[in-house]
């Protein structure tokens, strides 16, 4: 990266938004999928929407290829540094610009945290419904990267439902404006295909969220089954009942002895538990609640608890939102894995993931979105026994595999990303990756913008990832694993 | 008078090309009956499978022919005029209900498919597809999609682009692909479907979609409310958000000053909320009725037709829903000075209007401009979905775009580089 380049990047950002220091660069190099690192040139930390542009039009000038990030809690290394690029790191742009209740809406910066729009609107009686497990770090702008979900999607649909509009600088540093503050803005819906574009499209810098209304009333359940069959049958029998529950949450045994070891939420020791949570107006909660009642105790159900007050919904959801950080206490290392599939082949398909566990002899816990088939297998590993990553790598996509088998997809919430990449001519046909490529070109024609993630790339699929490696500044002791 | 761009012999020639092509009879001459817009299509296509289709728009494109796509026929004369149409592609030999996975809650259906009808398989299952627009017997999945088209049920279960989970499709070249899937949950590669949904036929030809769907509440009650002036509908709308009410549907229509509000949900609860809301009513000083069973489904079939069977100009209303008492005053007054007849109907609490105008052409374009003039880009619009050629020559039909255009341009030149699929009509004159 030319010294001239340098210096007008460090014109446009000033000195503390700058940084090439090799040690401070480490922070950057992973996302929360730290197996795949880069290091990259040179990071900024733009303080303005006026800064990004004109780092970006930079970048576009030069043809230097440029990467947007947040929190960097994504799981599948979409913003994974480019080495000879800029890493425009967007955690200073958090402010909330608008709050605007009669309209049920909120603007705010990219850096803002997911959580905090929440906070920001709760006194008024509303909130905001994604809620991905990182939602106290992931920040809003990936969130629209990504199009991140959460447990209460299900119900309420995921990120691309609640963005009304963005503001966001294009690949060439032209700004636009997608959506809006009311609905249906005449035009193509850019905004549709940006959602979860994961980055390669342009980079964002303002949001517009749609609000929700608290609902009336909000129940919670655990029950445990003993076995996963009979908790997945039991949610089977839940949406052929006519319900669409907020949330529906499987953890298995060895999911809900990772979240016991590290959060105590005292959950039964059991094959599978179920939570369930339901929400609307108080007489619709109550009657509902009472069917689900009765479909858990059909399908063998046992130790429940129903969620009295908030101080215990709130134990209950802190147990499976720390499942995957919660592996660390049972595994030295995991692979995480995000695939889909209909909700009516869970059972199939969790039977072939027990096999797989068998023949392999690595552990496999599942935490997963059991409403929408949105399957969490964790495969741990231990990366000092020779040959167990690239074991548990091979099991971990052989688990996507089965996904595919029954119809599913590939990613339900994490994104290809860098990741992923590799696996997507086994979702789709070249002509398929085509298409998405025609929309590529209409936004960055030059591939600047976070090149080499979500679409297959020579340079990433003619490699074998190398087994996992301990980030350094986990050695360090400076971050945890997401 | 409706003209055709090609001369007979042009047009049986290709007739006899198309059909080869096919291997099969898919072409016929266009007539009156198929104008779009008034411009009779020079060869109407009906394909019957989606290699056939693709092969037929191939073709188009190749030969440097212009194409417009039909389901239904609903919503044809949306957009401005074409300039010519040198192809009519039909959806309606395909028009399957293909798959219901009623474990999941999911179906895939072909473009030609109408709603009506594809509501009536999903219902075995006691599941449908939770869109409600204009016209449902004869509209098509496929122009219900491309028009991102939907009803008063919008209020519960969102529009196409929120309900879509995949699509197949025939690019303009004639290779066919493929978005997202048959799982609810999926963010792998771009969502084309959702680019694709409202883009007005002109990326592409959808020829399946996959959808979510609802199950079919097991009980409805609509409250049918009559107030002595709009002020009110606004205030009902703000008092039922904030005590928490979740109607399925939440309906104004003007004048006079109504609303139906429509729970469903189990037989408790439904009526529980319906009582609630009526006492509601009662405050903000409107009178109301409770509807069930065949009296609540005639009163919304004449709720929808209120806009929607009415001869002359439909125009699609977006507001920051905080604006609505404020808009539906504006429109009172203006419509009064003048003198045309403005009925209003459309989704009280996400600020989606629909207006049918009757009167002087001249007057409905100062009408529709000074509308516009309110609502600065991003903060509202105002679309014209039907009017007459004489209005479609005063008044850009879409609306100002808006900074986004010149992508929305080059996502275009990229899906269609030959500017076949329905040229100049696409939101934004694309």
């Amino acid at each position: 990266m030319d010294t001239i380049f340098l210096a007008e990047l460090g014109r446009i950002v000033g000195p503390d938004g700058l940084v090439r220091d090799l040690g401070e660069l480490l922070t950057y190099q992973s996302d929360g999928l730290v197996r795949l690192r880069e290091q990259p040139a040179v990071a900024v930390l733009p303080d303005t929407v006026d800064q990004v542009q004109q780092v970006v039009r930079l970048c576009h000038r030069s043809k230097v290829p440029f990467v947007a990030r947040g929190s960097g809690t994504g799981l599948s290394g979409g913003a994974l540094p480019h080495p000879d690029g800029v890493l425009i790191v967007l955690t200073r742009l958090n402010r909330v610009l608008d709050i605007d209740i009669p309209n049920q809406q909120i603007t705010v910066e990219p850096g803002v945290l997911n959580l905090e729009v929440t906070r920001r609107v709760a006194s008024e009686g509303y909130y905001y419904a994604p809620d991905p497990s990182s939602q106290v770090i992931c920040s809003i702008g990936g969130n629209v990267a990504e199009n991140s979900g959460g447990a209460h999607c299900l119900k309420y649909g995921f990120t691309v439902h609640h963005v009304l509009g963005v503001e966001a600088v294009l690949p060439d540093g032209e700004l636009v404006h997608l959506g809006g503050e009311a609905l249906d803005s005449p035009g193509l819906d850019l905004l549709g295909v940006l959602v979860g574009s994961e980055g390669t499209l342009a980079v964002v810098t303002k949001v517009t969220l749609r609000l929700l209304r608290r609902p009336e009333a909000v129940q919670t359940l655990l029950a445990a089954f003993d076995s996963t069959d009979a908790a997945g049958n039991a949610v089977s029998d839940i949406i052929s009942a006519g319900i669409i529950p907020a949330a529906i949450e499987m953890m298995d045994r060895t999911t809900i002895r990772a979240a016991e070891a590290a959060v105590h939420p005292g959950f039964p020791d059991a094959e599978a538990v179920l939570i369930v949570e339901l929400d609307g107006p108080k007489s619709e909660v109550a009657v509902l609640f009472a069917q689900i009642e009765a479909v858990c105790a059909r399908n063998n159900g046992w130790g429940v608890q129903v969620a009295r007050d908030e101080a215990q919904r709130g134990r209950i959801w802190m147990g499976r939102k720390a499942a995957f950080a919660a592996m660390g206490r049972i595994s030295p290392s995991y692979y995480v894995q995000d695939g889909v599939i209909p909700r009516s082949r869970l059972p199939e398909v969790l039977r072939r993931i027990r096999q797989l566990e068998i023949d392999s002899g690595l552990t496999i816990g599942n935490v997963f979105h059991a409403g929408d088939g949105n399957l969490h297998p964790l495969v741990c590993y231990d990366e000092a026994v020779a040959g167990q990553a690239e074991l548990a790598e091979q099991v971990a996509t052989e688990i996507l595999t089965y996904c595919l088998d029954v119809g599913g997809s590939l990613t339900g919430e994490h994104g290809i990303g860098a990741d992923k990449a590799c696996h997507m001519p086994k979702m789709f046909t070249p002509e398929d990756l085509d298409t998405m490529q025609l929309v590529r070109a209409a936004f960055d024609p030059d591939q600047i913008c976070n090149p080499g993630k979500l679409f297959p790339t020579p340079r990433l699929c003619g490699e074998v990832p190398g087994p996992y490696r301990a980030h350094p500044a986990e050695v360090a002791g400076l971050v945890d694993r997401v | 008078m409706p003209s055709r761009s090609q001369s007979l012999d042009i047009v049986l020639a290709q007739v006899a090309e198309l059909d080869a092509l096919a291997g099969a009879a898919i072409a016929r001459p266009g007539s009156e009956a198929d104008a779009v817009d008034g411009v009779v299509p020079g060869v109407v296509a009906t394909p019957a499978t989606p290699g056939v289709l693709a092969r037929t728009l191939a073709w188009a494109t190749e030969t440097g022919h212009t194409v417009v796509v039909r389901g239904g026929g609903t919503k044809l004369g949306w957009g401005p005029p074409p300039r010519s149409v040198d192809l009519l592609l039909s959806t309606t030999a395909m028009s399957a209900v293909l798959e219901h996975r009623h474990g999941d809650l999911t179906a895939t259906l072909q473009a030609g498919a109408t709603l009506a009808e594809t509501n009536r398989v999903l219902r075995r299952h006691r599941q449908w597809l939770p869109l409600d627009p204009p016209w449902s017997d004869r509209a098509t999945i496929g122009g219900i999609v491309s028009a991102n088209d939907s009803g008063p049920h919008r209020q519960r279960h969102g529009a196409p682009r929120d309900l879509i989970i995949g699509m197949t499709l025939a690019r303009a070249d004639g290779l066919l692909a493929k978005t997202g899937g048959i799982v609810v949950k999926n963010v792998a590669g771009y969502d084309l479907a959702r680019l694709l949904t409202g883009s007005f036929g002109c990326l592409g030809v959808i020829l399946t979609a996959t959808f979510k769907l609802a199950p079919l509440a097991e009980a409805s009650r609509t409250v049918s409310a009559e107030f002595p002036a709009n002020a009110h509908v606004a205030a009902v709308v703000a008092d039922l958000r904030a005590h928490a009410f979740t109607p399925t549907a939440l309906e104004l229509g003007a004048p006079p000053a109504t609303m139906f509000i429509r729970f469903e949900s189990v037989e408790t609860v439904v009526v529980d909320q319906a009582e609630q809301a009526a006492r509601l009513v009662r405050g903000h000083g409107g009178t109301s009725v409770i509807l069930t069973g065949e009296e609540e489904t005639l009163a919304w079939r004449e709720h929808e037709a209120r806009v929607f069977d009415r001869d002359g100009t439909i125009v699609k209303l977006a507001i920051l829903p905080g604006e609505l008492a404020a808009t539906l005053v504006w429109l009172d007054a203006t419509a009064k000075t003048r003198q045309l007849d403005c009925v209003v109907t459309g989704r009280a609490d996400l600020g989606v209007l629909y207006l049918a105008l009757d009167g002087a052409v001249s007057e409905q374009a100062a009408f529709v401009t000074a509308l516009r003039e309110r609502l600065p880009v991003g903060r509202g619009s105002a679309t014209i979905q039907r009017a007459d050629r004489e209005l479609k020559t005063l008044l850009d039909v879409w609306g100002q775009v808006g900074d986004g255009l010149r992508v929305m341009q080059e996502v275009k030149r990229r899906f269609d580089p030959t500017g076949t699929l329905n040229p100049g009509r696409g939101p934004g004159g694309l």
